[in-house]
């Protein structure tokens, strides 16, 4: 429910402008900055309603360089978008004939930002204890074992009652951070504190030396004010200014690379999607709105539409991607419900194209394109999507790793779209209502 | 008795191929046919007009028959003759132009049938289009023996649609040549404009041949709507088509000509981009990739 909703209606007819705020989020690496990208490429192609870059005024959040972006697909030899590693904003205006009524003039705003900062979200729910322990113990599973053993050995051999020195501190914060990243590298996502792994520009304050640790001693006392200092520091520059005021919502995945990582890395996805979604806002509060009013400000926003995006689908056959499609519905999940959602398989930039491939005497539906640096076709078949969470039986067989393909020719230089899958049915979903 | 191998899955691999390639192009997508619409102010007009023409006449002449054969039996026969003559070219006419535009719609399910998600029409219409196709027959047995809807399309993408497609992109060059010979010859630039429409209109309706359709003036109409509609979808794949023009357009007379008449060498480029649209307007396959 949006109380705000009927205001809306009424400030439209009457040709106010309606501002609409849509944030991309997901998992590190599933391609926000190409989505927006593209989203940007294809809302600016659009005969009608026609879109034109709006100023961004005297706001903190920089601009998201989309021509830069689109530069880099366009160019040859093409590059991939830089990936993110601050927040930025993309914001588009639209004059929408309603005769006869006045137009209607819309705001589209976009949020971008790293995606490992989407999982600080859930930190806000958690004491430093909960975290740390429920941190310490995905840390002690089997499948990972071998990649976490270090750091784990530093913390069990640390004393009950060790000291708050800022040695160990380091110590265990680099030791922690390099863990970070070697699980990254394995293909595992739910990895927290996301500044870790993407750090806020500019000079590292104290409290970013950071980890989990057992016990109740000086070090461990250090570390808990640490976190609560990161938590608020989440809950000012990312929570209530960004994520309190979006309306719709992207959240991508690159569920095909998590496949490919295996039982522990594809479980490791789940969890951080669910973590994630559970994090957002998604229903209306009476008393968060009553609290809002009484301040003299707006009770906050409530998302109302989620997208969940399976991405990279071109890197699988059109035969295989409603099983992607179906594989992302099976994983994200809005508890509770309430909330309008759908799930799709997509890919913001192809690179492939579906050609058959005879493998051992029977054809296989299968991709082709090419290699990043390479002049020759490049043809994928990297296994079979289940359509649900695999069981034991899938594991048994190889998923093979994505293949890093270069995007396809962008006809016009990107000018009138960016070739991609899906695209459309996901604006439609998100924005059909307004446009 | 054939042994029953077990259906054991396939090993998934990646390969690099040993040609090089160039970099992957989008290939246009065909704009969606305009939603059907009510019959407008014009239509309605100008169809109560035929049927005041026709049946009134059609009155009239029976009128006519009946008294002439009232004056005497020859001459009604006579009479007869020639209304049922007349009558019957007009009808049949008509009849042909009914029958190109319902093959032409015809065109627009098979396209909707193939790119759907439904697999069993996909492989009905893929049979459906085969069949009408010479290498029908052989393809026939091979769509049966491919369970997979997207095999089949892929199939017939790299097959008969890319056979069509290179023949249409023959009668485009062949059109740009003659439209570079043609334009040499016109004396006034408003003939060489009549000269470049009526080239454009006949490569449309070769192109429409070749796909089995025989457009009249109706028919002939719709496909310069749809070849329209796809020539804005083609644009993005103009960069190939314009390096096929200029491979038919490397000889030094047409070279010289070329530079010596302004506009020449672009309308001659814009035959071989026409020839591509309408191949793509006339072929029921969706625009994808060929195997």
């Amino acid at each position: 429910m949006n109380i705000l909703k009927p205001f809306n209606w009424i400030a439209s007819a009457a040709g106010f402008t309606t501002t609409v705020r849509v944030g991309v989020t997901g998992l590190s690496r599933a391609g926000k900055t190409a989505f927006l990208t593209s989203v940007a490429a294809a809302l600016l192609a659009r005969p009608s309603p026609r879109f034109a870059l709006a100023p961004l005024g005297a706001g903190d959040t920089p601009r998201f360089d989309h021509a830069r972006h689109l530069a880099a697909l366009a160019a040859d030899p093409p590059r991939w978008p830089e990936r993110t590693d601050a927040v930025s904003l993309l914001a588009l205006t639209a004059s929408i004939d309603q005769s006869p009524l006045p137009p209607r003039r819309l705001r589209l705003e976009f949020l971008d930002y790293p995606g490992e900062w989407l999982l600080d979200l859930p930190l806000l729910r958690f004491s430093y204890t909960a975290w740390s322990d429920g941190m310490l113990k995905r840390l002690e599973a089997p499948g990972i074992a071998p990649l976490t053993r270090e750091f784990l050995t530093f913390v069990r051999g640390l004393p009950r009652r060790a000291p708050a020195d800022e040695a160990l501190a380091g110590a265990g914060s680099r030791l922690y951070r390099g863990m970070l990243q070697t699980l990254r590298e394995a293909g595992m996502a739910y990895l927290q504190p996301g500044r870790h792994l993407m750090p806020a520009p500019g000079p590292q304050p104290p409290w970013m030396d950071l980890f989990p640790m057992p016990g109740d001693g000086p070090l461990a006392g250090l570390m808990a004010k640490r976190y609560d200092a990161y938590v608020e520091a989440v809950k000012r520059d990312l929570a209530s200014p960004l994520f309190a005021e979006v309306d719709r919502l992207v959240v991508l995945a690159d569920v095909l690379t998590a496949l490919h990582g295996g039982a522990a890395a594809f479980a490791d996805t789940k969890e951080a999607l669910g973590a994630a979604a559970a994090a957002l806002r998604w229903r209306f509060s009476w008393a968060e709105a009553f609290s809002a009013l009484t301040e003299l400000r707006l009770p906050p926003r409530v998302i109302d539409r989620v997208a969940f995006v399976a991405t990279k689908a071109d890197h699988v056959a059109d035969r295989q991607r409603g099983n992607l499609a179906a594989l992302m519905k099976n994983l994200a999940q809005i508890p509770g419900g309430g909330v309008g959602t759908a799930h799709f398989a997509g890919a913001s930039v192809r690179c492939t194209e579906d050609f058959v491939w005879t493998l051992e005497g029977r054809p296989v539906s299968a991709v082709r394109g090419r290699v990043l640096g390479q002049n020759v076709l490049t043809r994928s078949y990297p296994g079979e999507v289940p359509d649900q969470p695999p069981g034991e039986d899938f594991w048994a067989h190889p998923f093979l790793a994505l293949p890093e393909f270069e995007p396809m020719r962008l006809p016009d230089g990107g000018r009138s779209g960016v070739p991609n899958i899906g695209m459309e049915a996901i604006l439609k979903f998100l924005l059909g209502d307004v446009l | 008795m054939s042994e029953i191998r077990p259906n054991r899955p396939i090993t998934p691999r990646i390969e690099a191929e040993d040609l090089p390639a160039a970099r992957l192009e989008a290939l246009p997508d065909l704009p969606d046919p305009a939603p059907r619409r009510i019959w407008s102010m014009p239509a309605l007009v100008g169809t109560g007009a035929a049927v005041l023409v026709i049946g009134l006449s059609g009155l009239e002449t029976v009128n006519f028959v009946a008294d002439e054969f009232i004056r005497g039996a020859a001459l009604g026969w006579a009479s007869l003759g020639v209304a049922v003559a007349g009558f019957g070219l007009v009808f049949s006419g008509f009849w042909r132009e009914a029958r190109a535009l319902g093959a032409l719609q015809a065109v627009d399910r098979l396209r909707a049938d193939l790119a759907g998600t439904d697999a069993k029409r996909r492989v009905r219409a893929a049979r459906q289009w085969v069949r009408d196709l010479p290498e029908g027959p052989a393809l026939l047995p091979a769509i049966d023996a491919i369970n997979d809807p997207d095999a089949v399309l892929a199939l017939l993408r790299s097959g008969p649609a890319l056979a069509l497609r290179a023949r249409a992109d023959a009668l485009g060059r062949t059109a740009a040549i003659q439209t570079m010979a043609g334009i040499a010859a016109m004396p006034s630039p408003g003939l060489t404009a009549v000269f470049v429409a009526w080239r454009g209109l006949r490569l449309i309706r070769q192109v429409a041949a070749l796909h089995g359709l025989r457009p009249g003036l109706f028919g002939t109409l719709a496909l310069v709507r749809r070849t329209a509609l796809a020539a804005g979808a083609v644009a993005g794949a103009e960069m190939a088509a314009n390096a096929a023009a200029h491979a038919v357009l490397s000889s030094p007379v047409l070279q010289h000509l070329a530079g010596e008449m302004a506009g020449a060498g672009v309308a001659a480029r814009r035959m071989v981009v026409l020839a591509r649209a309408a191949e793509v307007a006339c072929s029921p396959v969706p625009p994808g990739s060929e195997g």
